[in-house]
């Protein structure tokens, strides 16, 4: 016989309290992990696509808020009310490289994609594209589709295919190398057929500018100020206010895990309050046999602190389990999609799943302090006596 | 120094409330080193009281208990537990066992409470229950053994760290007189061995079989019939 096996011994001989409470703890710790992996991974896509975006200036419409700078980002649908002449004019400005972007959704086998109207030449020279399979689009108002490479492989697509955008049967005609952002899940079409499939005029949503020298961003804001009446924002602000956004978000789903979590700690206090109860007999034995009032402290707070050690294994476990197997389903949401489809889901690291398994350990030992003192202060002669 | 156990005017209040308790009123007495002492008197009187307070389950109100030559009431909470492990097998009327634990395992826990290495428990645990019988219910637990059973597994218990002396508290108070009769033979064998034993007990049989009786009556302890006739304390 020995201390750690005396207590599993405790633990589990209820085993309806014990399965429940290690539920409890479980499924604290397991929603803390789920919101930690998605938020962490939502982040980490977050800059990702702004690097990607490959501009350092975005030019808006006048009062785009910052969830119309998450679906830039994103590849959700924007409005569409920037003008080809504001375009031109922007473009005639010296020291900047600008392209025009219509944001637009369809679908394909049913499945949401997003859906870009782009100057092909302005466009691949901008951000740099190779074409992998197939040849670029030639010019803007062609019938065809150029599709990132992570489309071509979820539908199966190769030059040659067709891919149905607003009932038009579009043909594929070239596929782009992997970019590591959004620009792999989106299907690419010339600009003014974009304008005429979905029936947008000579507008498009946004422009992305590439200034020449990055030293001189603030001028370049102002001159595009002075020349159109649009919103510029700089890839830096536009970063900022979004991860602002996500940083609360974050916040928010882990207060609701901390809830969960210490709702889970009264539930231990309530299991060790009621072994202290059911065991008071017990107690008094070992204490005839030589047990100090620090053995039993000891043997309530292990029995405790293990309960915290293993749900929060099988907390972390399940956590990641469930965001694996939630996160394909998370869609058609600016700040979800985010999670699906490009890069899929980055781990939490080493250091937060160690850390919530320690913190999970810590709770529980912290709620397994009085009811391990109530029991370590039972006189010997009180718990013989007790009936 | 031939006592193991000598007391001084104990006296023990039990308080519940405002309300007062007196349990034991100024008990003096000495128990022979090797001896065979029973404890009896009417229900209530203070038999379980004395006893808890000779074995350093509880402490005095006033007065003082040596054990063994070790004055109990300067000791601290662990080097009374220490003495309680070391010096003393306790036995009591009811539920001396844990019942989620095998026989074995509730033996092994007295040696494992005086720091016996898991190593050395299980042999010592096998030898004690043979010596009380229940070799082949070494890993039955305490549901599946009779009443009698469970006592000399307690007992086996009560001898894991070769205690000088054994403290019980009506142990066969709820046997047949079967059971009763082997819990004794393994008494008197031990007593024979050198253990001083000392029994609470309402049974005047196995008082009249003991080397020496003491009385208690009212929260006091006489030595003989005459002398709690006549109000004689035990000196
Ligand atoms: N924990 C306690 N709190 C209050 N009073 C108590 C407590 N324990 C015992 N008493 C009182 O002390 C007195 C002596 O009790 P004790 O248990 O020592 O009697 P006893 O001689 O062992 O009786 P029995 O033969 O029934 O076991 C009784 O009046 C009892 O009510
Ligand atoms: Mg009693």
């Amino acid at each position: 016989m020995n201390l750690p096996k005396l207590v599993v011994n405790n633990m589990t001989r209820r085993r309806g309290r014990f399965v429940f409470t290690l539920l409890g703890i479980t499924i604290g710790i397991g929603a803390f992990v789920t919101f930690l992996a998605l938020g962490g991974s939502l982040k980490q896509e977050v800059m990702r696509e702004a690097n990607a975006l490959g501009a350092n200036l975005v030019v808006t419409p006048k009062g785009s808020c910052a969830y119309e700078q998450v679906s830039i980002l994103t590849g959700e649908v924007l409005p569409s009310n920037i003008t080809m002449e504001e375009y031109a004019r922007v473009k005639a400005l010296p020291g900047m490289t600008v392209v025009p972007v219509l944001a637009e959704k369809s679908a394909i086998n049913n499945r949401p994609v997003s859906v870009s109207g782009i100057l092909p030449d302005e466009m691949r020279a901008f951000k740099g594209w190779q074409i992998a399979a197939g040849s670029d689009l030639a010019a803007t108002d062609e019938i065809a589709v150029l599709l990132g490479a992570e489309a071509a492989e979820q539908f199966r697509l190769q030059p040659g295919g067709k891919v149905v955008v607003r009932g038009e049967a579009l043909p594929v005609k070239g596929v782009l190398a992997a970019t590591g952002g959004k620009d792999d899940v989106t299907v690419f079409l010339p600009l003014a057929t974009a304008q005429r499939l979905f029936g947008t005029g000579s507008h498009v949503s946004y422009l992305a500018v590439k200034v020449d020298d990055v030293t001189g961003i603030d001028l370049a804001i102002e001159r595009i100020r002075e020349q159109v009446s649009l919103g510029v924002v700089s890839d830096r602000q536009m970063l900022a206010s979004v991860l602002a956004i996500v940083g609360s978000v974050n916040v928010t789903l882990q207060l609701i895990a901390a809830v969960a979590v210490l709702a889970a700690a009264f539930g231990i206090v309530n299991t060790m309050l009621t072994a202290t109860y059911e065991r008071k007999r017990e107690i008094g034995i070992l204490q005839a046999l030589g047990a100090t009032r620090r053995t039993i402290f000891t043997l309530f707070l292990v029995e405790s602190g293990l309960y915290g050690l293993l749900g929060g294994v099988c907390g972390v476990g399940s956590g990641l389990l469930f965001t694996l197997a939630v996160a394909p389903h998370l869609e058609q949401n600016a700040f979800t999609s985010f999670v699906k489809g490009s890069g899929g889901i980055g781990l939490p690291d080493p250091l937060v799943i160690g850390g919530a398994i320690l913190f999970s350990a810590a709770v529980a030992v912290l709620a397994g302090l009085y009811p391990a003192w109530r029991a370590s202060r039972l006189s010997p002669v009180e718990a013989i006596s007790y009936e | 120094m031939n006592d193991i156990i000598t007391c001084r005017q104990l006296t023990k209040n039990y308080q519940r409330g405002s309300v007062v308790t007196p349990a034991l009123r100024g008990v003096t007495l000495t128990i022979p080193r090797g001896s065979f002492t029973c404890i009896i008197g009417p229900s209530g009187h203070g038999k379980s009281t004395l006893m808890h307070l000779l074995g350093g389950l509880d402490r005095p109100t006033s007065g003082s208990v040596s054990l063994d030559g070790i004055a109990l009431d300067t000791l601290d909470e662990r080097a009374l537990a220490e003495v309680r492990s070391r010096k003393i097998g306790f036995v009591f009327q009811f539920f001396n066992l844990l019942n989620n634990l095998t026989a074995r395992e509730n033996v092994e826990l007295a040696l494992m409470l005086a720091g016996v290495p898991g190593s050395r428990q299980t042999a010592r645990a096998g030898d004690l229950l043979a010596r009380v019988g229940l070799a082949d219910r070494a890993d039955y637990r305490p549901a599946q053994l009779s009443g009698g059973q469970q006592q000399r597994v307690a007992i086996a218990r009560a001898l894991a760290n070769n205690p000088p002396l054994l403290l019980m508290d009506e142990p066969t108070g709820n046997l047949d007189s079967e059971a009763e009769a082997e819990i004794l033979a393994i008494l008197k064998s031990l007593h024979a061995e050198g253990t001083t034993v000392v029994l609470v007990t309402h049974n005047a049989e196995i008082a009249a079989r003991a080397e020496q009786i003491i009385r208690v009556r009212d929260g006091l302890a006489f030595m003989t019939a005459e002398d709690a006739a006549a109000g004689r304390l035990v000196a």
